[in-house]
Protein backbone atom coordinates (compact mmCIF):
# COMPACT_ATOMS: atom_id res chain seq x y z
CA UNK A 1 0.00 0.00 0.00
CA UNK A 2 1.54 3.37 -0.77
CA UNK A 3 2.25 5.69 1.79
CA UNK A 4 -0.29 8.45 0.71
CA UNK A 5 -3.23 5.46 1.00
CA UNK A 6 -1.94 5.06 4.38
CA UNK A 7 -1.97 8.70 5.36
CA UNK A 8 -5.41 8.72 3.90
CA UNK A 9 -6.52 5.96 6.08
CA UNK A 10 -5.25 7.11 9.45
CA UNK A 11 -6.39 10.34 8.87
CA UNK A 12 -9.77 8.65 8.59
CA UNK A 13 -9.66 6.95 11.24
CA UNK A 14 -8.62 9.54 13.45
CA UNK A 15 -11.45 11.78 12.88
CA UNK A 16 -14.09 8.92 12.56
CA UNK A 17 -15.55 10.85 15.31
CA UNK A 18 -15.81 14.13 13.81
CA UNK A 19 -16.82 12.80 10.43
CA UNK A 20 -19.42 10.43 11.61
CA UNK A 21 -21.22 13.01 13.69
CA UNK A 22 -21.13 15.54 10.30
CA UNK A 23 -23.09 12.52 8.51
CA UNK A 24 -25.49 12.05 11.31
CA UNK A 25 -26.49 15.65 11.11
CA UNK A 26 -26.64 15.85 7.54
CA UNK A 27 -28.53 13.05 7.53
CA UNK A 28 -31.22 14.46 10.20
CA UNK A 29 -31.12 17.86 7.95
CA UNK A 30 -31.71 15.25 4.93
CA UNK A 31 -34.84 13.88 7.31
CA UNK A 32 -33.53 10.43 6.37
CA UNK A 33 -33.58 9.30 10.11
CA UNK A 34 -36.50 10.33 11.33
CA UNK A 35 -37.59 6.39 12.21
CA UNK A 36 -34.68 5.62 13.99
CA UNK A 37 -33.91 5.54 17.61
CA UNK A 38 -30.37 7.19 18.84
CA UNK A 39 -28.96 3.55 19.62
CA UNK A 40 -30.13 2.83 15.86
CA UNK A 41 -28.14 6.10 14.73
CA UNK A 42 -25.39 5.44 16.62
CA UNK A 43 -24.92 1.65 15.20
CA UNK A 44 -25.39 2.58 11.16
CA UNK A 45 -23.44 5.62 10.99
CA UNK A 46 -20.54 3.70 12.72
CA UNK A 47 -21.26 0.71 10.30
CA UNK A 48 -21.53 2.85 7.77
CA UNK A 49 -18.06 4.41 8.23
CA UNK A 50 -16.19 1.53 8.80
CA UNK A 51 -17.28 -0.01 6.24
CA UNK A 52 -15.74 2.48 3.65
CA UNK A 53 -12.57 2.44 5.58
CA UNK A 54 -12.30 -1.39 5.83
CA UNK A 55 -12.39 -0.98 1.88
CA UNK A 56 -9.65 1.03 1.42
CA UNK A 57 -7.66 -0.93 3.88
CA UNK A 58 -8.12 -4.33 2.64
CA UNK A 59 -8.76 -3.10 -0.75
CA UNK A 60 -11.14 -5.73 -1.26
CA UNK A 61 -15.20 -4.64 -1.20
CA UNK A 62 -16.11 -7.76 1.01
CA UNK A 63 -17.35 -5.84 3.48
CA UNK A 64 -19.43 -3.29 1.51
CA UNK A 65 -21.00 -6.37 -0.05
CA UNK A 66 -22.20 -7.71 2.94
CA UNK A 67 -22.79 -4.86 4.92
CA UNK A 68 -25.15 -3.82 1.64
CA UNK A 69 -26.18 -7.55 1.71
CA UNK A 70 -27.21 -7.68 5.17
CA UNK A 71 -29.05 -3.83 5.33
CA UNK A 72 -30.95 -5.13 1.75
CA UNK A 73 -32.56 -8.19 3.66
CA UNK A 74 -33.34 -6.14 6.73
CA UNK A 75 -34.08 -2.68 5.63
CA UNK A 76 -37.98 -3.27 6.49
CA UNK A 77 -36.83 -3.71 10.23
CA UNK A 78 -34.05 -0.89 10.08
CA UNK A 79 -36.64 1.32 9.30
CA UNK A 80 -34.56 3.26 6.40
CA UNK A 81 -36.09 2.88 3.10
CA UNK A 82 -33.73 1.79 0.13
CA UNK A 83 -33.55 5.59 -1.00
CA UNK A 84 -32.66 6.81 1.91
CA UNK A 85 -29.51 3.94 2.53
CA UNK A 86 -28.06 4.84 -0.69
CA UNK A 87 -28.58 8.65 0.32
CA UNK A 88 -26.74 7.84 3.47
CA UNK A 89 -23.52 6.58 1.24
CA UNK A 90 -23.69 9.38 -1.02
CA UNK A 91 -23.33 11.56 1.69
CA UNK A 92 -20.98 10.06 3.64
CA UNK A 93 -18.98 10.06 -0.15
CA UNK A 94 -19.33 13.67 -0.08
CA UNK A 95 -18.26 14.30 3.32
CA UNK A 96 -15.14 12.03 2.93
CA UNK A 97 -14.80 14.71 -0.53
CA UNK A 98 -14.70 17.25 1.60
CA UNK A 99 -12.56 16.79 4.19
CA UNK A 100 -9.88 15.49 2.00
CA UNK A 101 -10.10 18.87 -0.04
CA UNK A 102 -10.01 20.42 3.50
CA UNK A 103 -6.66 18.25 4.26
CA UNK A 104 -5.05 18.69 1.16
CA UNK A 105 -5.81 22.12 0.15
CA UNK A 106 -2.38 23.55 -0.29
CA UNK A 107 -0.89 20.87 -2.36
CA UNK A 108 -2.97 20.45 -5.34
CA UNK A 109 -0.74 17.40 -6.38
CA UNK A 110 -1.34 15.18 -3.28
CA UNK A 111 -4.86 16.54 -3.99
CA UNK A 112 -5.64 14.45 -6.74
CA UNK A 113 -3.16 11.72 -5.80
CA UNK A 114 -5.56 11.12 -3.26
CA UNK A 115 -8.83 11.54 -5.07
CA UNK A 116 -7.49 9.10 -7.40
CA UNK A 117 -6.90 6.97 -4.14
CA UNK A 118 -10.31 7.16 -2.52
CA UNK A 119 -12.90 8.12 -5.52
CA UNK A 120 -12.73 4.68 -7.23
CA UNK A 121 -13.18 2.95 -3.47
CA UNK A 122 -15.88 5.56 -2.97
CA UNK A 123 -17.58 4.87 -6.29
CA UNK A 124 -17.10 1.10 -6.15
CA UNK A 125 -18.54 1.28 -2.79
CA UNK A 126 -22.44 3.54 -4.00
CA UNK A 127 -22.28 1.11 -6.82
CA UNK A 128 -22.24 -2.25 -5.22
CA UNK A 129 -24.64 -1.38 -2.28
CA UNK A 130 -27.61 -0.29 -5.17
CA UNK A 131 -26.52 -2.93 -7.06
CA UNK A 132 -27.31 -5.51 -4.01
CA UNK A 133 -30.85 -3.76 -3.18
CA UNK A 134 -31.96 -4.07 -6.91
CA UNK A 135 -30.89 -7.74 -6.67
CA UNK A 136 -32.59 -8.35 -3.58
CA UNK A 137 -35.83 -6.73 -5.20
CA UNK A 138 -35.90 -8.92 -8.59
CA UNK A 139 -35.25 -11.66 -6.40
CA UNK A 140 -38.81 -10.36 -4.31
CA UNK A 141 -40.44 -9.49 -7.70
CA UNK A 142 -39.18 -13.00 -9.49
CA UNK A 143 -40.45 -14.61 -6.75
CA UNK A 144 -44.34 -12.90 -6.31
CA UNK A 145 -44.45 -13.11 -10.31
CA UNK A 146 -44.20 -17.25 -9.81
CA UNK A 147 -46.32 -17.31 -7.13
CA UNK A 148 -49.05 -14.85 -9.42
CA UNK A 149 -48.49 -17.36 -12.95
CA UNK A 150 -49.47 -19.64 -10.28
CA UNK A 151 -52.78 -18.43 -9.55
CA UNK A 152 -53.20 -17.37 -13.40
CA UNK A 153 -53.80 -20.45 -15.09
CA UNK A 154 -57.18 -21.21 -13.62
CA UNK A 155 -59.07 -24.28 -15.37
CA UNK A 156 -62.50 -23.97 -14.92
CA UNK A 157 -64.37 -27.57 -15.28
CA UNK A 158 -67.52 -26.49 -16.91
CA UNK A 159 -68.67 -29.91 -17.08
CA UNK A 160 -67.18 -33.94 -17.88
CA UNK A 161 -65.15 -33.25 -20.34
CA UNK A 162 -65.50 -29.16 -20.88
CA UNK A 163 -62.58 -26.82 -19.33
CA UNK A 164 -62.59 -23.19 -19.41
CA UNK A 165 -59.28 -21.22 -19.62
CA UNK A 166 -59.73 -17.80 -18.99
CA UNK A 167 -56.57 -15.87 -19.87
CA UNK A 168 -56.07 -12.86 -18.70
CA UNK A 169 -54.04 -9.71 -18.67
CA UNK A 170 -50.46 -9.37 -20.77
CA UNK A 171 -49.26 -12.92 -22.14
CA UNK A 172 -45.55 -12.41 -22.68
CA UNK A 173 -43.36 -15.08 -23.56
CA UNK A 174 -42.30 -16.58 -20.08
CA UNK A 175 -46.28 -16.81 -18.84
CA UNK A 176 -46.87 -18.51 -22.28
CA UNK A 177 -43.82 -20.90 -21.74
CA UNK A 178 -45.53 -22.09 -18.00
CA UNK A 179 -49.14 -22.12 -19.52
CA UNK A 180 -47.61 -24.93 -22.08
CA UNK A 181 -46.56 -27.24 -19.03
CA UNK A 182 -49.51 -26.41 -16.58
CA UNK A 183 -52.39 -26.82 -19.07
CA UNK A 184 -51.26 -30.16 -20.52
CA UNK A 185 -50.12 -31.78 -17.16
CA UNK A 186 -53.72 -30.57 -16.20
CA UNK A 187 -54.87 -32.40 -19.70
CA UNK A 188 -52.93 -35.55 -19.03
CA UNK A 189 -54.55 -35.40 -14.87
CA UNK A 190 -57.79 -35.28 -15.85
CA UNK A 191 -58.07 -36.43 -19.49
CA UNK A 192 -60.00 -33.39 -20.51
CA UNK A 193 -61.77 -33.71 -24.12
CA UNK A 194 -61.95 -30.37 -24.88
CA UNK A 195 -60.66 -26.79 -23.70
CA UNK A 196 -62.06 -23.77 -24.13
CA UNK A 197 -59.50 -21.24 -23.99
CA UNK A 198 -61.19 -17.80 -23.98
CA UNK A 199 -58.76 -14.90 -24.59
CA UNK A 200 -61.36 -12.02 -24.21
CA UNK A 201 -59.14 -11.07 -21.72
CA UNK A 202 -55.73 -10.25 -23.86
CA UNK A 203 -55.04 -6.91 -25.05
CA UNK A 204 -52.11 -7.65 -27.34
CA UNK A 205 -50.06 -10.93 -28.03
CA UNK A 206 -46.67 -11.02 -30.14
CA UNK A 207 -44.74 -13.59 -32.46
CA UNK A 208 -43.52 -15.60 -29.36
CA UNK A 209 -46.47 -16.27 -27.29
CA UNK A 210 -48.76 -16.77 -30.68
CA UNK A 211 -46.12 -19.62 -31.09
CA UNK A 212 -46.04 -21.10 -27.36
CA UNK A 213 -50.20 -21.12 -27.78
CA UNK A 214 -50.27 -22.95 -31.07
CA UNK A 215 -47.63 -25.54 -29.72
CA UNK A 216 -49.98 -25.64 -26.69
CA UNK A 217 -52.80 -26.31 -29.08
CA UNK A 218 -50.44 -29.21 -31.03
CA UNK A 219 -49.45 -31.03 -27.57
CA UNK A 220 -52.91 -31.47 -26.83
CA UNK A 221 -54.00 -32.84 -29.97
CA UNK A 222 -51.48 -35.27 -30.32
CA UNK A 223 -52.39 -36.26 -26.81
CA UNK A 224 -56.09 -36.51 -27.49
CA UNK A 225 -57.67 -33.05 -26.60
CA UNK A 226 -58.82 -30.36 -28.42
CA UNK A 227 -58.32 -26.61 -27.52
CA UNK A 228 -60.68 -23.97 -29.25
CA UNK A 229 -60.12 -20.38 -28.84
CA UNK A 230 -62.55 -18.22 -28.16
CA UNK A 231 -62.70 -14.42 -27.55
CA UNK A 232 -60.40 -13.15 -30.19
CA UNK A 233 -60.12 -9.29 -29.99
CA UNK A 234 -60.01 -7.00 -32.98
CA UNK A 235 -56.67 -6.47 -32.02
CA UNK A 236 -55.26 -9.67 -31.80
CA UNK A 237 -57.13 -10.95 -34.66
CA UNK A 238 -55.57 -8.42 -36.52
CA UNK A 239 -51.94 -8.95 -34.98
CA UNK A 240 -52.48 -12.65 -35.88
CA UNK A 241 -52.96 -11.73 -39.66
CA UNK A 242 -50.05 -9.38 -39.95
CA UNK A 243 -47.79 -12.14 -38.55
CA UNK A 244 -48.94 -14.35 -40.49
CA UNK A 245 -49.89 -17.09 -37.90
CA UNK A 246 -51.09 -20.33 -39.59
CA UNK A 247 -54.55 -20.98 -37.46
CA UNK A 248 -55.56 -23.84 -39.83
CA UNK A 249 -57.62 -27.12 -38.19
CA UNK A 250 -57.96 -24.76 -35.09
CA UNK A 251 -61.39 -23.94 -34.13
CA UNK A 252 -62.33 -20.40 -33.34
CA UNK A 253 -65.41 -18.75 -32.29
CA UNK A 254 -65.72 -15.34 -31.12
CA UNK A 255 -67.46 -15.46 -27.65
CA UNK A 256 -67.61 -18.19 -25.19
CA UNK A 257 -71.16 -19.03 -25.21
CA UNK A 258 -70.32 -20.43 -28.96
CA UNK A 259 -67.75 -21.63 -27.84
CA UNK A 260 -69.53 -24.15 -25.17
CA UNK A 261 -72.26 -24.67 -28.00
CA UNK A 262 -69.21 -26.13 -29.59
CA UNK A 263 -68.12 -28.23 -27.25
CA UNK A 264 -71.14 -29.52 -26.12
CA UNK A 265 -72.05 -30.24 -29.58
CA UNK A 266 -68.86 -32.13 -30.11
CA UNK A 267 -69.44 -34.43 -27.46
CA UNK A 268 -72.50 -35.61 -28.73
CA UNK A 269 -75.12 -33.28 -25.50
CA UNK A 270 -77.72 -31.46 -26.33
CA UNK A 271 -79.66 -28.40 -24.48
CA UNK A 272 -83.44 -29.24 -24.08
CA UNK A 273 -85.39 -26.20 -22.66
CA UNK A 274 -87.36 -27.78 -19.58
CA UNK A 275 -91.29 -27.91 -19.75
CA UNK A 276 -93.13 -24.99 -18.75
CA UNK A 277 -94.60 -24.37 -15.29
CA UNK A 278 -97.72 -23.35 -16.52
CA UNK A 279 -98.06 -26.82 -18.08
CA UNK A 280 -96.80 -28.78 -15.42
CA UNK A 281 -99.47 -27.54 -12.95
CA UNK A 282 -102.28 -27.97 -15.19
CA UNK A 283 -100.82 -31.33 -15.98
CA UNK A 284 -101.21 -31.83 -11.84
CA UNK A 285 -105.03 -30.10 -11.53
CA UNK A 286 -105.88 -33.00 -14.04
CA UNK A 287 -104.80 -35.10 -11.73
CA UNK A 288 -106.49 -34.40 -9.00
CA UNK A 289 -109.88 -35.70 -8.24
CA UNK A 290 -112.44 -34.18 -9.30
CA UNK A 291 -114.45 -32.27 -6.84
CA UNK A 292 -118.15 -32.91 -6.61
CA UNK B 1 -14.09 -34.19 -12.63
CA UNK B 2 -15.45 -37.33 -13.17
CA UNK B 3 -18.48 -35.63 -14.89
CA UNK B 4 -18.04 -37.62 -17.94
CA UNK B 5 -19.60 -40.32 -19.64
CA UNK B 6 -18.02 -41.97 -22.48
CA UNK B 7 -20.31 -44.44 -24.94
CA UNK B 8 -19.00 -46.15 -27.88
CA UNK B 9 -22.16 -46.62 -29.94
CA UNK B 10 -22.22 -49.80 -32.37
CA UNK B 11 -25.68 -51.69 -32.05
CA UNK B 12 -28.92 -50.07 -31.97
CA UNK B 13 -29.86 -51.39 -28.51
CA UNK B 14 -27.01 -48.74 -27.44
CA UNK B 15 -29.27 -45.33 -28.70
CA UNK B 16 -31.45 -46.86 -26.09
CA UNK B 17 -28.78 -47.28 -23.20
CA UNK B 18 -27.50 -44.17 -24.07
CA UNK B 19 -30.39 -41.84 -24.00
CA UNK B 20 -30.92 -43.51 -20.70
CA UNK B 21 -27.82 -42.51 -19.01
CA UNK B 22 -28.34 -38.58 -20.16
CA UNK B 23 -31.47 -38.71 -18.40
CA UNK B 24 -30.49 -40.03 -15.58
CA UNK B 25 -27.20 -37.32 -15.78
CA UNK B 26 -30.03 -34.78 -16.40
CA UNK B 27 -31.44 -35.82 -13.64
CA UNK B 28 -29.23 -35.82 -11.24
CA UNK B 29 -28.50 -31.98 -11.66
CA UNK B 30 -32.24 -31.10 -11.37
CA UNK B 31 -33.61 -31.25 -14.67
CA UNK B 32 -37.49 -31.85 -14.28
CA UNK B 33 -40.03 -34.27 -16.65
CA UNK B 34 -40.31 -31.51 -19.28
CA UNK B 35 -36.80 -31.12 -20.31
CA UNK B 36 -35.59 -34.57 -19.56
CA UNK B 37 -38.14 -35.18 -22.51
CA UNK B 38 -36.75 -33.62 -24.47
CA UNK B 39 -33.59 -34.27 -23.60
CA UNK B 40 -33.38 -37.75 -24.35
CA UNK B 41 -35.18 -37.42 -27.30
CA UNK B 42 -32.57 -34.77 -29.07
CA UNK B 43 -29.46 -37.66 -28.08
CA UNK B 44 -31.76 -40.60 -29.23
CA UNK B 45 -31.76 -38.40 -32.84
CA UNK B 46 -28.25 -37.50 -31.85
CA UNK B 47 -27.17 -41.21 -31.96
CA UNK B 48 -29.54 -42.65 -34.18
CA UNK B 49 -28.01 -40.59 -36.74
CA UNK B 50 -24.79 -41.18 -36.49
CA UNK B 51 -25.26 -45.07 -36.13
CA UNK B 52 -27.19 -44.81 -39.45
CA UNK B 53 -24.99 -42.97 -41.48
CA UNK B 54 -21.99 -43.56 -39.93
CA UNK B 55 -22.18 -47.35 -38.71
CA UNK B 56 -21.59 -45.72 -35.08
CA UNK B 57 -19.94 -43.15 -32.97
CA UNK B 58 -19.07 -42.15 -29.52
CA UNK B 59 -20.65 -40.29 -27.60
CA UNK B 60 -19.68 -38.15 -24.44
CA UNK B 61 -21.63 -36.67 -21.72
CA UNK B 62 -20.91 -34.27 -19.44
CA UNK B 63 -22.22 -31.99 -16.81
CA UNK B 64 -21.00 -28.39 -17.22
CA UNK B 65 -21.26 -25.36 -15.47
CA UNK B 66 -21.61 -21.06 -16.95
CA UNK B 67 -22.04 -17.96 -15.08
CA UNK B 68 -25.25 -18.67 -14.49
CA UNK B 69 -26.36 -22.35 -14.12
CA UNK B 70 -25.11 -25.85 -14.42
CA UNK B 71 -26.46 -27.90 -17.74
CA UNK B 72 -25.70 -30.91 -19.39
CA UNK B 73 -23.35 -31.37 -22.61
CA UNK B 74 -23.65 -34.51 -25.00
CA UNK B 75 -21.03 -34.84 -28.14
CA UNK B 76 -21.96 -36.60 -30.60
CA UNK B 77 -18.79 -37.84 -32.96
CA UNK B 78 -19.23 -40.00 -35.72
CA UNK B 79 -16.49 -41.45 -38.66
CA UNK B 80 -18.82 -41.24 -41.14
CA UNK B 81 -19.64 -39.34 -44.75
CA UNK B 82 -20.34 -36.23 -43.27
CA UNK B 83 -23.17 -34.72 -43.74
CA UNK B 84 -23.68 -32.41 -47.25
CA UNK B 85 -26.07 -29.26 -47.57
CA UNK B 86 -25.81 -28.39 -43.75
CA UNK B 87 -28.18 -25.90 -44.22
CA UNK B 88 -31.02 -27.33 -45.93
CA UNK B 89 -30.89 -30.15 -43.53
CA UNK B 90 -31.15 -28.11 -40.41
CA UNK B 91 -33.69 -25.83 -41.38
CA UNK B 92 -35.96 -28.53 -42.35
CA UNK B 93 -34.97 -28.59 -46.14
CA UNK B 94 -35.53 -32.66 -45.80
CA UNK B 95 -39.14 -31.83 -44.28
CA UNK B 96 -40.44 -35.01 -44.89
CA UNK B 97 -39.45 -38.80 -44.93
CA UNK B 98 -35.31 -38.16 -44.75
CA UNK B 99 -34.41 -39.22 -41.19
CA UNK B 100 -31.32 -37.04 -40.79
CA UNK B 101 -33.58 -33.89 -41.59
CA UNK B 102 -35.88 -34.66 -39.57
CA UNK B 103 -33.99 -35.95 -36.72
CA UNK B 104 -31.80 -33.17 -37.08
CA UNK B 105 -33.93 -30.13 -36.95
CA UNK B 106 -35.76 -31.46 -34.52
CA UNK B 107 -33.21 -31.90 -32.04
CA UNK B 108 -31.78 -28.67 -32.71
CA UNK B 109 -35.15 -27.03 -31.54
CA UNK B 110 -35.32 -29.05 -28.08
CA UNK B 111 -31.90 -27.74 -27.27
CA UNK B 112 -29.79 -24.97 -25.92
CA UNK B 113 -27.08 -25.20 -27.72
CA UNK B 114 -26.07 -26.95 -31.02
CA UNK B 115 -22.96 -27.29 -32.74
CA UNK B 116 -21.93 -29.34 -35.81
CA UNK B 117 -18.73 -29.61 -37.33
CA UNK B 118 -18.58 -31.87 -40.34
CA UNK B 119 -17.01 -33.09 -43.70
CA UNK B 120 -16.22 -35.45 -45.66
CA UNK B 121 -12.83 -36.91 -44.60
CA UNK B 122 -13.31 -36.74 -41.03
CA UNK B 123 -17.08 -37.37 -40.43
CA UNK B 124 -19.52 -35.15 -37.78
CA UNK B 125 -19.06 -34.00 -34.29
CA UNK B 126 -22.32 -32.41 -33.16
CA UNK B 127 -21.55 -30.78 -29.99
CA UNK B 128 -25.56 -29.91 -27.80
CA UNK B 129 -26.38 -28.40 -24.09
CA UNK B 130 -29.09 -27.87 -22.34
CA UNK B 131 -29.18 -25.05 -19.34
CA UNK B 132 -30.94 -25.57 -16.11
CA UNK C 1 -36.76 -63.88 -36.70
CA UNK C 2 -37.23 -63.42 -32.74
CA UNK C 3 -40.92 -62.33 -32.01
CA UNK C 4 -41.51 -58.68 -30.68
CA UNK C 5 -42.95 -59.95 -26.94
CA UNK C 6 -45.28 -57.35 -26.73
CA UNK C 7 -48.72 -58.41 -26.52
CA UNK C 8 -51.43 -58.06 -29.07
CA UNK C 9 -54.83 -57.84 -27.48
CA UNK C 10 -58.21 -58.40 -28.98
CA UNK C 11 -60.74 -56.57 -27.30
CA UNK C 12 -63.85 -57.01 -28.95
CA UNK C 13 -64.02 -56.09 -32.38
CA UNK C 14 -61.01 -54.09 -31.71
CA UNK C 15 -56.71 -54.57 -31.25
CA UNK C 16 -55.29 -53.68 -28.41
CA UNK C 17 -51.37 -53.30 -27.71
CA UNK C 18 -49.59 -51.57 -25.09
CA UNK C 19 -45.89 -51.16 -25.10
CA UNK C 20 -44.17 -51.69 -21.98
CA UNK C 21 -40.79 -51.19 -23.22
CA UNK C 22 -38.51 -48.94 -25.56
CA UNK C 23 -38.88 -50.23 -29.27
CA UNK C 24 -35.73 -50.66 -30.90
CA UNK C 25 -35.23 -50.79 -34.46
CA UNK C 26 -35.64 -54.78 -35.47
CA UNK C 27 -38.09 -55.16 -32.60
CA UNK C 28 -39.78 -52.25 -34.79
CA UNK C 29 -40.21 -54.21 -37.72
CA UNK C 30 -41.43 -57.44 -35.97
CA UNK C 31 -43.82 -55.62 -33.99
CA UNK C 32 -45.42 -54.02 -37.00
CA UNK C 33 -45.96 -56.90 -39.01
CA UNK C 34 -47.17 -58.90 -35.93
CA UNK C 35 -49.76 -56.09 -35.63
CA UNK C 36 -50.72 -56.17 -39.56
CA UNK C 37 -50.96 -60.17 -38.97
CA UNK C 38 -53.41 -59.83 -36.57
CA UNK C 39 -55.43 -57.63 -38.20
CA UNK C 40 -55.65 -59.78 -40.85
CA UNK C 41 -56.28 -62.61 -39.44
CA UNK C 42 -58.97 -61.46 -36.91
CA UNK C 43 -61.03 -58.94 -38.95
CA UNK C 44 -60.98 -56.27 -36.65
CA UNK C 45 -62.45 -52.55 -37.19
CA UNK C 46 -59.69 -51.21 -35.24
CA UNK C 47 -56.58 -50.87 -33.46
CA UNK C 48 -55.77 -48.93 -30.51
CA UNK C 49 -52.09 -48.36 -29.97
CA UNK C 50 -51.68 -47.40 -26.35
CA UNK C 51 -47.95 -45.22 -25.44
CA UNK C 52 -48.71 -44.55 -21.93
CA UNK C 53 -45.96 -46.67 -21.00
CA UNK C 54 -43.33 -45.08 -23.30
CA UNK C 55 -41.59 -41.83 -22.27
CA UNK C 56 -39.73 -40.78 -25.42
CA UNK C 57 -40.68 -40.37 -28.68
CA UNK C 58 -38.67 -40.05 -31.71
CA UNK C 59 -38.78 -39.25 -34.91
CA UNK C 60 -37.88 -42.99 -35.50
CA UNK C 61 -40.92 -44.32 -33.60
CA UNK C 62 -43.27 -41.59 -35.24
CA UNK C 63 -42.42 -43.27 -38.68
CA UNK C 64 -43.04 -46.64 -37.15
CA UNK C 65 -46.50 -45.72 -35.93
CA UNK C 66 -47.05 -43.76 -39.30
CA UNK C 67 -46.82 -46.85 -41.10
CA UNK C 68 -48.75 -49.34 -38.68
CA UNK C 69 -51.66 -46.76 -38.93
CA UNK C 70 -51.42 -46.52 -43.00
CA UNK C 71 -51.18 -50.01 -43.99
CA UNK C 72 -53.68 -50.67 -41.06
CA UNK C 73 -55.80 -47.80 -42.93
CA UNK C 74 -55.52 -49.80 -46.37
CA UNK C 75 -56.83 -52.68 -44.54
CA UNK C 76 -60.45 -50.89 -43.38
CA UNK C 77 -58.89 -50.55 -39.73
CA UNK C 78 -58.25 -46.92 -38.30
CA UNK C 79 -55.70 -46.64 -36.03
CA UNK C 80 -55.91 -44.61 -32.22
CA UNK C 81 -52.96 -43.18 -30.81
CA UNK C 82 -53.62 -43.54 -26.84
CA UNK C 83 -52.29 -42.09 -23.92
CA UNK C 84 -49.39 -39.90 -25.17
CA UNK C 85 -47.80 -38.52 -21.98
CA UNK C 86 -47.81 -34.46 -21.75
CA UNK C 87 -43.56 -34.66 -21.56
CA UNK C 88 -43.72 -36.56 -25.46
CA UNK C 89 -46.58 -34.30 -26.48
CA UNK C 90 -44.57 -31.10 -26.04
CA UNK C 91 -41.13 -32.38 -27.25
CA UNK C 92 -43.06 -33.58 -30.96
CA UNK C 93 -45.12 -30.39 -30.73
CA UNK C 94 -41.56 -28.44 -30.72
CA UNK C 95 -39.74 -30.17 -33.17
CA UNK C 96 -42.51 -30.13 -35.65
CA UNK C 97 -43.54 -33.92 -36.04
CA UNK C 98 -47.17 -34.85 -36.69
CA UNK C 99 -48.66 -38.26 -36.56
CA UNK C 100 -50.63 -38.13 -39.76
CA UNK C 101 -53.13 -41.17 -40.20
CA UNK C 102 -54.06 -41.86 -36.49
CA UNK C 103 -56.84 -39.97 -34.25
CA UNK C 104 -55.27 -39.85 -30.96
CA UNK C 105 -57.21 -40.25 -27.31
CA UNK C 106 -56.35 -39.85 -23.72
CA UNK C 107 -56.89 -43.27 -22.69
CA UNK C 108 -57.81 -46.94 -23.63
CA UNK C 109 -61.86 -45.75 -22.94
CA UNK C 110 -61.92 -42.74 -24.99
CA UNK C 111 -60.18 -44.96 -27.85
CA UNK C 112 -62.76 -47.12 -27.93
CA UNK C 113 -65.38 -44.50 -28.10
CA UNK C 114 -64.25 -42.75 -31.16
CA UNK C 115 -63.66 -46.24 -32.80
CA UNK C 116 -67.18 -47.24 -32.18
CA UNK C 117 -68.02 -43.95 -33.54
CA UNK C 118 -65.94 -44.44 -36.93
CA UNK C 119 -67.03 -48.40 -37.22
CA UNK C 120 -71.05 -46.94 -37.01
CA UNK C 121 -69.65 -43.83 -39.36
CA UNK C 122 -68.82 -46.91 -41.82
CA UNK C 123 -71.88 -49.21 -41.79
Amino acid sequence: MSDLKQTLISQFEENFEEIRKQWVITMQNLGHLKALTHDDIERQSKAICTTVINCLKTNSFKDAEAYAESLAKKAVLEAMTVDQIISGFLVLRDLYGRFIKKWYKDDFNQFFEVLDIYEPVARKIVYLVSNTFIQERDMVVKQQQEAILKLSTPLVQLWENVVLLPLIGVLDSVRAKQLIESVLMYIGQSKTEIIIMDIAGIAAIDTKTAHHILLTIQAAKLMGTEIIITGIRPEVATTLVTLGINMTGIETRSTLRDGVEYAFDKLGFKMLEAPKRQESREQSWKNQPSQS
Amino acid sequence: MSDSNIFIVSRELDIIAVREKVREVAKSIGFKIMDLTRIATAVSELVRNAFQYAGGGKVIIKIVQNQYHKGIEVIVEDHGPGITNLDLVLNGGYSTGKGLGLGLSGAKKLMDEFFIETNQNNGTIITTRKWL
Amino acid sequence: MEKSTIPILRLGNYLLTSPQIAIHDKIAVQYKDEILQKIVETKVKGLILDISAIDVVDSFLVRVISEIASSANLMGCPTVVSGMSPAVAITLAEMDLSLRGVFTALDIEKSLKILRGEEMRHT
